[in-house]
């Protein structure tokens, strides 16, 4: 690839025809698979949990901490998905399930869950994950709305949990 | 040395760690993850984990060596380590890393700092091994072989 001798910032070029067609179909093909929101503070976590979920053909999107998470799904302002007007493409993407880190900075695992169901995304299952076995903790997720409390290092056999959860929230005429 | 002396010089390695408990079963789910679409997985992951790692320690120095020591931060930093530790395996120095979290729960600054000594020495003795494993890796690939899984009995 030529390197760029303008001082300008490159526009995309308008895709041709044909191109457009093939990102529709990509998009398409995107849509069809089930899309999971994972939120960890822990780079390693996000990249065990990213390579998991990809293992299982899900399109992943993976963000460091509570607040982006709930910037990702337009709840920062306490607006509404439909109402907040973002620059992110992804904004209209659905999201199939979302798996969250409970101790984390800031906006905690637990803080998430509930603002995730208190909001429009209330329907979307939410599975929290620890290092620790704490039974109060657990239960505390599970009343507050979690689909499931799942420990940490995740394995490869958990994913038939994950894959459970994704399958009960398909959408019903 | 031809590939296969150096595929079984690999095998006896990795097993002695998981022998020697450097590594438990959650760095084989590592290993299984690593695919032809993503060849170099396991030293990704495992290179994150020392850079991680080094933040952390010297983090946790900084921390011990403050004339009042904030033993909720140090706690903080801990549980880092030993969720990072335990994601990738490393075995020894979760252990390490599950005591001295009891010390910061006593607020014993002896025992802390020596914890941190020992964690740290867990911390080294398990780089340098992964390191040499990987170099292994790494020469039999060079010379046209391929990694064998290994099979563990226990």
């Amino acid at each position: 690839m030529e390197l760029m001798k303008s001082e300008n910032i490159v526009q995309d070029r308008q895709p041709q025809p044909q191109e457009e067609e093939e990102i529709m179909q990509q998009e398409e093909e995107e849509e069809q698979r089930f899309h999971v929101l994972a939120v960890d503070d822990s780079v390693i976590d996000r990249k065990l949990l990213e390579k998991l979920l990809k293992a299982s053909s899900y399109q992943v999107t993976c963000v460091e901490s509570g607040e982006k998470a709930l910037e990702y799904l337009g709840l920062l302002h306490h607006s509404s998905p439909a109402s907040s007007s973002s620059q992110h493409h992804h904004q209209g993407h659905k999201v199939n399930l979302i798996m969250t880190d409970f101790s984390m900075p800031g906006t905690s695992g637990y803080d998430l869950l509930k603002r995730i169901k208190g909001s429009s995304w209330k329907d979307v299952p939410v599975v929290v994950m620890s290092s620790e076995n704490v039974p109060s903790r657990i239960s505390m997720c599970l009343e507050g709305g979690a689909e499931e409390f799942m420990l940490k290092p995740l394995q490869l056999s958990d994913l038939h949990k994950i894959q459970a959860h994704l399958l009960k929230s398909l959408p019903h005429s | 040395m031809e590939v296969g002396q150096m595929q079984r010089r690999l095998v006896d390695y990795t097993k002695s760690l998981f022998m020697e408990g450097f590594l438990d079963a959650q760095f084989l789910q590592l290993q299984q993850l690593q695919d032809e679409s993503n060849p170099d997985f396991v030293v990704e992951v495992v290179s994150l984990f020392f850079d991680d790692s080094e933040k952390l320690l010297n983090d946790l120095t900084m921390a011990l060596d403050q004339p009042s020591v904030d033993f909720k931060k140090v706690d903080a930093h801990v549980h880092q380590l030993k969720g990072s530790s335990s994601s990738i395996g490393a075995q020894r120095v979760k252990n390490a890393c599950i005591a001295f979290r009891s010390f910061c729960e006593e607020q014993n600054i002896d025992a802390t700092l020596r914890c941190l000594q020992q964690v740290k020495q867990e911390y080294y003795l398990v780089k340098n091994k992964l390191e040499t494993m990987l170099r292994l890796e790494q020469q039999i690939v060079a010379a046209g072989g391929s990694i064998p899984m290994i099979e563990l009995g226990f």
